[in-house]
C-alpha cells in the first residue's frame, strides 16, 4: 500500500516534468525501489545495445542503484568514451566492491587529460588504499590538473602510505601543484586528528604552514595546528593575533571562537589590551561569542574606558554576556552626550542578562532624577518588569515624556486585572494629550491578554460608558482582540442606531481575518442598515472564501450564500472570482448555474471552462455537467496563431497546439503572452493574439488582447 | 463549514503589535557600524570586496542586496554567458560610477585574484556546492543561493570543507534574518511551546526537476556560451537551449531514479531549514517514511516529527511553517505574519513584520560576519544538517518506503539501496 502511494506520489510528480526525454525502457528502471538481476540486466542490455547515448547516460544512473559487479566490465567500456564516461563513473562509484576499484584503476592507467582525472578523483572518492603506488606515481605527473587530482585523492585516502607520499612531495612539488598536495596533506592531518593520533597530526600541519604554500594552505594548516595542540594551542592562537597579515588574524578570529576551555579566554583577555583599537573592537566580539568562559570584567572594562571603537564593541556585546554588575555604568553612558554611545547602551540595557538586573532596575526607581527616571520607566517597559504600582505614579508627573514611557511601560505590563488602569487612561484621560499613546498601550495591552474573551467582556464594558470620541478605539482594540464576545460586540455595534459606530464595525468585520466571522458578515450583508454596509460586509465574507482553506462544499456554500444574498453583479463576479481560484465540482455546478444570469453569461461561462478544465485535469468526469450547457468535449485543432502587433508578429502556432486540450479555451504556461509567447515581439506597442482553428472540424477565427483569456467562439 | 480552519484561524492581533514600542524583534545588525570603523564614509580598508559567480534572475536580485550596502565593492563577475557578463558589469560600474567590473567566463579566473574577499553564487544549483569549495580553497568568503547541495554526501563535504578552510559561508536561505521567523523558530527552540511534538515543512510541491538529454542543437561559440562550463560538475550532455535557459540539472538530488527529486529541496532548503532552526539546528532527523496522504513524515532522534507537507493551513504567503509543541503553537510564512496559539507566547514582544521575504538581512549578516568571522545564520553546517534531511527524505520518497539514517556514521542503516542514493560522481575534471 505504502508503495503505491509512493509510485503515486511521483507519477503525479513525473507529469509535471517539462523537459524530459528519456526513452520509456530505461525510465521504467527507476519505477521501483527494488534492486534485482533481473533490472540489472534489462539495463546492461541497454547498455549492449545499438541504443541512443541518451538512453545508456539514463541506465548508468540505473545501475547506480541497481548494479553490481557483473555490470561493470559493461560501464569499464565506457569510460574512455568523452560523453558518457562520466555517466559511467556515477555507477562505478556507487558500485560497492573490488570489480568497480580495480575498473577505475585500470581506466586510470590508460586513460590521460580530463578523463584520466575523472578517474583518480572517482579512485579518491571510494578511498581505495590499492591505488596509493599509482597515485603517488601521478603526483609527478607533467599534467598539472592529474597530479593535483592525485594529491588530493591520497590525501581522500589518508592512510599511512598516502601520508608519507603527500609530505615527501610537498617541498619539491611544482609551484602549480604544491596546493593540492598541501591540500592532501591537511586531509591526512585532519583524519589523524579525528582518530584521536593529534601528535602525527600537529607535524603535519606544522610542515604545511612553514611550506612554501598559497596562503590559504597556511590558514587551513594553521587552524589545525592550534586546535590540534589542544591546550598547548592557545600560544599560537594568540601569535596569529599578532600576525600583521590581517587574514591570519581573521583566522584567529574564527578559531577562537572553537577553541575548548576557559583558559584561553584569559589569554584573550590579556591580548586585548595589546590590540589596535580596529582588532580589539573584532576580538571583543569574539570574546562575547563565548559566554560561558568570557572574562566579563575585561570587556566592561573595554566599554568604559578605551577608543570610542572598542567602547561600541563592548557596550554592544554585554548584551550578550554582561549582568547586574554592568548595569550602573551602562545607565551612566545611556543618559551621556554620546547619541550613539548612548543609543547602544540602552538597546543592551533592554537585553543585559541576569535574574538581578530586574529588581535593582525597580530599586533605582524611587530615587532616580530627570533622564535616569525616564531611561528606567522605558527599562521597565522594554523589560517587562512587573512594578505597576511603582509605574502609576509617573502617570500624574508633569513632563509629558515621562508620562508617556509610564504609559508604555504599563501597555507591556498589566496584567487583566490592572486593564481597567488603563481603560481610564482611554475613556477618561486626566491629561488628553496622552489619550493617542494611552490608547497604544491598551491595544498593546489588550492583544497580549492570554485570556481574549475576558478581555473583551472587559473592554465591551467600557465601551458602554465611553464618550464617543473613544469609542471607536475600543472597537479597533477589540477587532485587534478577536474571539467570539469581540465579534459579537462588533456585530451588534454595526447594527446600532450609531453612524459611526455602523461605519467603523463594519469597515472591521470586512477584514476580519476568521471564519468564525462568516455568520455575522452574511447576517450583515442582508440586514445591514446601509447598502454600503452590506456590501462591505458581502465583499468580507467572499474575502473568507476566498482566503481560508474548507472543503469543496463549504465554499460552494459561501460563494452560494454571497449569490443569494444581493443582486448586485460586481459581487456575483467577486463570487465566480473564488470559485475559479478554488477549481472543484461544487464550484463548477454553481457557475454553470450563473450562466443563467444574462449579465453574467459571459463571465461565468468563462469561470466555468477555467474550473472544467483544472477540475477535469484531475480526472474527474464532467462531461455531463459541460454538455448539458453547451461545453462539450470538442475536437481543438490550431491551424494558425500569430501574436504581435503590425508587422511584427510571431508565430505562435506550435505553443497552442502544446496547451491546447478537449475545451474550447487554452491556458497558458503564464498569464502574460509575452512570457509565454518566448518574449514581446513589439516592445511599447498594443498586440494581439490571432489565431485560425477548426471545433470539431468546423473553422472559427478569433482575436484577442494581450494577456486575454482564450476562449475559443465556438465556430457557425 | 471546516472545523480545521476555525480551529486555527487566530486573532490578527501582530500586525498591530508591531507599531507597538517594547522589546522588539526586529532584523538584526549584529554591531554597530561604527564599531566596525565604518562611521561615515567607509574607508576602503573596511570595504568588503565582492565578485559574482553566475548571476542571472535571481542573483540579481542578490546583487541589488549587496550593492545597497555601503561597503561593499563589486569588482567582478564571472558567467558563462557573455551577455549576462556585460548586463552585471553595467550595474555594477553604474551602482559605483566606475569601469572597473572585470569579467571572466571561467570563473576560478576571479577567485585567483588576492583583491577579491568574498563572492556571491547564483549560479544554478547544478554548480552551487562544487563553485562553493572552490571558491572556499581559494580562500574566498561566500553568499551562495539554494538549494546549495545536491545529494548528501556534497552537504556533508561543504561543512567540513567550510570549517577547514575557516571560510565564512552564508547559504541564500535568508529567512533566517527575518524577524517573524526568527522569533517563531525561537519560541519553539527555547522551550516556550512546551515540549516540541511536530516541526511541519511545506515545500510547495515535491515534484521532479531532472532534465534529461535534450536532442542536439550547434554548440554556441564559447566566449557566447560555454556550454561545457555551464555542464561542470553534471554528466555530459549536448547542447540545447532550453536546457541553458531553464535546466537545473537534476536539481537537488535527481541523482534518485531519472524523474524524481528536486522539488523537496527548491523549497525544502527554506522550509525544512526552518524547521531545523526550530529544533536547534540538531542533528538531521534519523528515520524518514514514504508519503502518506500527502505527508511525508521525518522523526528526530528525540521524537520530534518533521513533516513535510504540501501547504499551510492558515494563509500566511508562500514557505509557511508550523511548529507544534504540548502547549502551544506558531505558524509563519512570507506574507511577514505569523498566527499564534496565544499572544502570551509574545511575552510583550513585538515582532516587526517584513513581507516579501527579501534578502538584504540576510546580506548584511553575511558581510558583518566577514569581518568579525562569526558564523552567519545561514551557516554551513546548518546548511548541511537542512539539506540532509531534504535530501533523506527525497530517498524515501524515491524508494517508496522508510529509510533510517544514523547521524553518527552519516550512513542509512543496513541499506544498501539508500546509500548508494548518498552521493553522485561529479563531471570531470571537478571534485569537492
Amino acid at each position: 500500500m505504502r508503495t503505491n502511494l509512493a509510485r503515486n506520489f511521483i507519477r503525479s510528480a513525473v507529469l509535471l516534468v517539462a523537459f524530459v526525454v528519456v526513452a520509456a525502457t530505461s525510465a521504467r528502471a527507476f519505477d521501483g525501489p527494488d534492486t534485482s538481476p533481473e533490472r540489472e540486466q534489462e539495463l546492461l542490455a541497454v547498455l549492449h545495445s545499438e541504443a541512443s547515448p541518451a538512453e545508456k547516460a539514463i541506465a548508468c544512473k540505473g545501475l547506480a542503484i541497481h548494479g553490481s559487479a557483473t555490470a561493470v566490465p559493461e560501464l569499464a567500456k565506457l569510460l574512455p568514451n568523452p560523453q558518457l564516461s562520466s555517466w559511467a563513473r556515477i555507477a562505478l562509484e556507487a558500485i560497492p566492491g573490488e570489480a568497480s576499484d580495480e575498473a577505475l584503476r585500470n581506466a586510470a592507467n590508460s586513460l590521460e587529460g580530463r578523463l584520466l582525472v575523472g578517474m583518480i578523483n572517482s579512485i579518491g572518492i571510494r578511498r581505495d588504499a590499492k591505488a596509493v603506488d599509482s597515485l603517488t606515481a601521478k603526483l609527478h605527473d607533467a599534467d598539472a590538473e592529474v597530479a593535483s587530482a592525485a594529491a588530493v585523492a591520497l590525501g581522500l585516502i589518508g592512510n599511512s602510505d598516502a601520508t608519507k607520499s603527500l609530505r615527501d612531495a610537498l617541498a619539491a612539488a611544482p609551484a602549480n601543484v604544491r596546493s593540492a598536495v598541501a591540500e592532501g596533506c591537511v586531509l591526512c592531518a585532519e583524519r589523524l586528528h579525528g582518530e584521536g593520533n593529534s601528535l602525527a597530526a600537529v607535524e603535519i600541519y606544522d610542515q604545511v604552514r612553514t611550506s612554501e604554500v598559497p596562503t590559504q594552505r597556511i590558514i587551513e594548516a594553521t587552524r589545525g595546528a592550534i586546535l590540534a595542540r589542544g591546550q598547548d594551542g592557545i600560544p599560537l592562537l594568540i601569535e596569529t593575533f599578532q600576525l600583521t597579515d590581517n587574514r591570519m588574524f581573521q583566522l584567529a578570529l574564527g578559531t577562537v571562537r572553537e577553541f575548548p576551555g576557559g583558559d584561553v579566554d584569559q589569554a584573550l583577555a590579556a591580548e586585548l589590551a595589546r590590540a589596535t583599537p580596529d582588532r580589539a573592537a573584532l576580538m571583543i566580539q569574539a570574546m562575547a561569542d563565548r559566554p560561558n568562559t568570557v572574562v566579563l570584567a575585561a570587556v566592561l572594562k573595554a566599554a568604559e574606558q578605551s577608543d570610542r571603537q572598542v567602547r561600541l564593541s563592548a557596550i554592544n556585546a554585554l548584551r550578550r554576556v554582561g549582568d547586574d554588575s554592568c548595569l550602573a555604568t551602562l545607565l551612566q553612558i545611556a543618559i551621556a552626550d554620546d547619541q550613539e554611545l548612548a543609543q547602544t547602551a540602552q538597546e543592551t540595557l533592554a537585553e543585559l542578562p541576569g535574574q538581578n538586573v530586574d529588581g535593582k532596575i525597580v530599586g533605582l526607581l524611587s530615587s532616580a532624577k530627570e533622564k535616569t527616571y525616564l531611561l528606567l520607566l522605558q527599562l521597565i517597559g522594554q523589560r517587562r518588569i512587573d512594578a505597576v504600582d511603582d509605574v502609576l505614579k509617573a502617570l500624574k508627573h508633569s513632563d509629558p515624556s515621562v508620562r508617556k514611557a509610564a504609559l508604555i511601560a504599563l501597555g507591556e505590563t498589566v496584567s487583566l486585572k490592572r486593564l481597567p488602569v488603563l481603560i481610564s487612561q482611554v475613556v477618561a484621560p486626566e491629561y488628553s494629550e496622552d489619550t493617542p499613546v494611552a490608547r497604544e498601550a491598551l491595544k498593546a495591552a489588550s492583544v497580549r491578554m492570554p485570556d481574549r474573551e475576558a478581555c473583551a467582556a472587559a473592554l465591551a464594558m467600557a465601551l458602554d460608558r465611553s464618550p464617543d470620541a473613544s469609542k471607536s478605539a475600543l472597537l479597533e482594540i477589540l477587532s485587534d482582540v478577536g474571539g467570539t464576545s469581540a465579534l459579537q460586540t462588533l456585530a451588534m455595534a454595526a447594527k446600532s442606531n450609531d453612524p459611526q459606530l455602523q461605519d467603523t464595525s463594519s469597515r472591521l468585520l470586512g477584514t476580519w481575518n476568521s471564519v468564525a466571522a462568516a455568520p455575522v458578515l452574511l447576517d450583515l450583508a442582508k440586514t445591514g442598515p446601509e447598502e454600503k454596509y452590506r456590501v462591505r460586509a458581502l465583499r468580507g465574507y467572499l474575502g473568507l472564501a476566498r482566503k481560508f482553506a474548507m472543503s469543496d462544499q463549504d465554499r460552494a456554500e459561501m460563494c452560494q450564500n454571497a449569490f443569494d444574498a444581493t443582486r448586485r453583479i460586481s459581487e456575483h463576479k467577486l463570487a465566480l472570482d473564488v470559485l475559479q481560484l478554488h477549481p472543484s465540482v461544487e464550484g463548477l455546478k454553481l457557475t454553470i448555474n450563473a450562466m443563467k444570469t444574462p449579465a453574467l453569461k459571459d463571465d461565468a461561462t468563462a469561470a466555468a471552462l477555467v474550473i472544467a478544465q483544472k477540475v477535469g485535469g484531475k480526472g474527474v468526469d464532467i462531461s455531463q455537467l459541460l454538455s448539458g450547457v453547451g461545453l462539450d468535449k470538442v475536437k481543438l485543432e490550431i491551424v494558425k496563431a500569430e501574436y504581435g502587433a503590425g508587422s511584427n508578429q510571431r508565430d505562435v502556432t506550435a505553443v497552442l497546439r502544446k496547451q491546447g486540450g478537449d475545451l474550447p479555451l487554452i491556458t497558458l504556461a503564464s498569464a502574460s503572452y509575452n512570457t509565454s509567447f518566448g518574449g514581446d515581439p513589439a516592445p511599447g506597442v498594443v498586440k494581439k493574439l490571432k489565431v485560425q482553428y477548426r471545433i470539431n472540424g468546423k473553422t472559427g477565427e478569433a482575436s484577442f488582447a494581450e494577456n486575454a483569456l482564450i476562449i475559443l467562439p465556438m465556430p457557425k | 463549514m471546516s472545523k480545521r480552519v476555525a480551529q486555527h484561524s487566530r486573532r490578527q492581533f501582530l500586525q498591530t503589535a508591531a507599531s507597538v514600542a517594547g522589546a522588539a524583534v526586529a532584523a538584526p545588525m549584529v554591531i554597530p557600524s561604527s564599531a566596525l570603523g565604518l562611521n561615515g564614509a567607509v574607508a576602503p580598508s573596511e570595504r568588503v570586496v565582492v565578485g559574482g559567480i553566475g548571476i542571472g534572475r535571481r542573483g540579481g536580485y542578490d546583487l541589488g542586496c549587496f550593492l545597497q550596502q555601503d561597503d561593499v565593492q563589486f569588482v567582478a563577475i564571472a558567467d558563462i554567458k557573455q551577455k549576462r557578463r556585460g548586463e552585471v558589469k553595467k550595474i555594477a560600474d553604474d551602482h559605483h560610477g566606475n569601469d572597473n567590473c572585470k569579467m571572466y567566463r571561467d570563473f576560478r579566473e576571479l577567485l585567483d585574484r588576492s583583491d577579491i574577499d568574498a563572492v556571491l553564487i547564483a549560479t544554478g544549483p547544478n554548480w552551487h556546492a562544487t563553485a562553493a569549495m572552490t571558491a572556499a580553497k581559494a580562500g574566498k568568503d561566500m553568499y551562495c543561493e539554494k538549494p546549495v547541495t545536491k545529494n548528501i554526501s556534497q552537504s556533508l563535504i561543504l561543512a567540513d570543507t567550510m570549517r577547514r578552510t575557516g571560510r565564512v559561508f552564508q547559504a541564500g536561505t535568508q529567512r533566517r534574518n527575518l524577524p517573524h521567523f526568527a522569533f517563531a523558530c525561537e519560541l519553539a527552540r527555547t522551550g516556550k511551546l512546551g515540549t516540541l511534538k511536530k516541526v511541519y515543512a511545506h515545500p510547495a510541491g515535491m515534484q521532479a526537476l531532472m532534465s534529461g538529454w535534450l536532442v542536439p542543437e550547434t554548440e554556441p561559440d564559447k566566449d557566447v556560451v560555454d556550454w561545457d562550463m555551464y555542464l561542470g560538475p553534471a554528466a555530459w550532455r549536448p547542447f540545447n537551449q532550453k536546457l541553458l535557459d531553464g535546466f537545473n540539472f537534476e536539481k537537488g538530488g535527481g541523482f534518485v531514479g531519472a524523474f524524481n527529486g528536486g522539488g523537496v529541496l527548491e523549497w525544502g532548503s527554506h522550509c525544512v531549514d526552518l524547521c531545523q532552526w526550530a529544533v536547534d539546528d540538531c542533528l538531521p532527523p534519523v528515520e524518514y517514511n514514504a508519503p502518506k496522504d500527502g505527508e511525508l513524515m521525518a522523526r528526530y532522534e528525540n521524537g520530534t516529527q518533521l513533516i513535510f507537507r504540501e501547504k499551510g493551513w492558515i494563509p500566511l504567503g508562500s514557505c509557511p511553517v508550523r511548529f507544534e509543541g504540548e502547549t502551544g503553537w506558531v505558524e509563519a510564512g512570507d506574507s511577514g505574519k505569523m498566527v499564534l496559539s496565544s499572544p502570551e507566547l509574545l511575552a510583550g514582544r513585538s515582532v516587526e513584520e517584513i513581507g516579501g521575504y527579501p534578502a538584504t538581512f540576510h546580506v548584511r549578516d553575511f558581510l558583518d560576519c566577514v569581518k568579525t568571522r562569526r558564523q552567519p545564520k545561514g551557516n554551513a553546517q546548518a546548511a548541511c544538517n537542512a539539506h540532509i534531511a531534504c535530501h533523506a527524505a527525497n530517498i524515501a520518497l524515491t524508494l517508496g518506503r522508510q529509510v533510517k539514517f544514523d547521524n553518527a556514521t552519516n550512513t542509512f542503516i543496513n541499506d544498501e539501496q539508500a546509500n548508494r542514493l548518498r552521493s553522485e560522481a561529479l563531471r570531470e575534471p571537478w571534485r569537492l
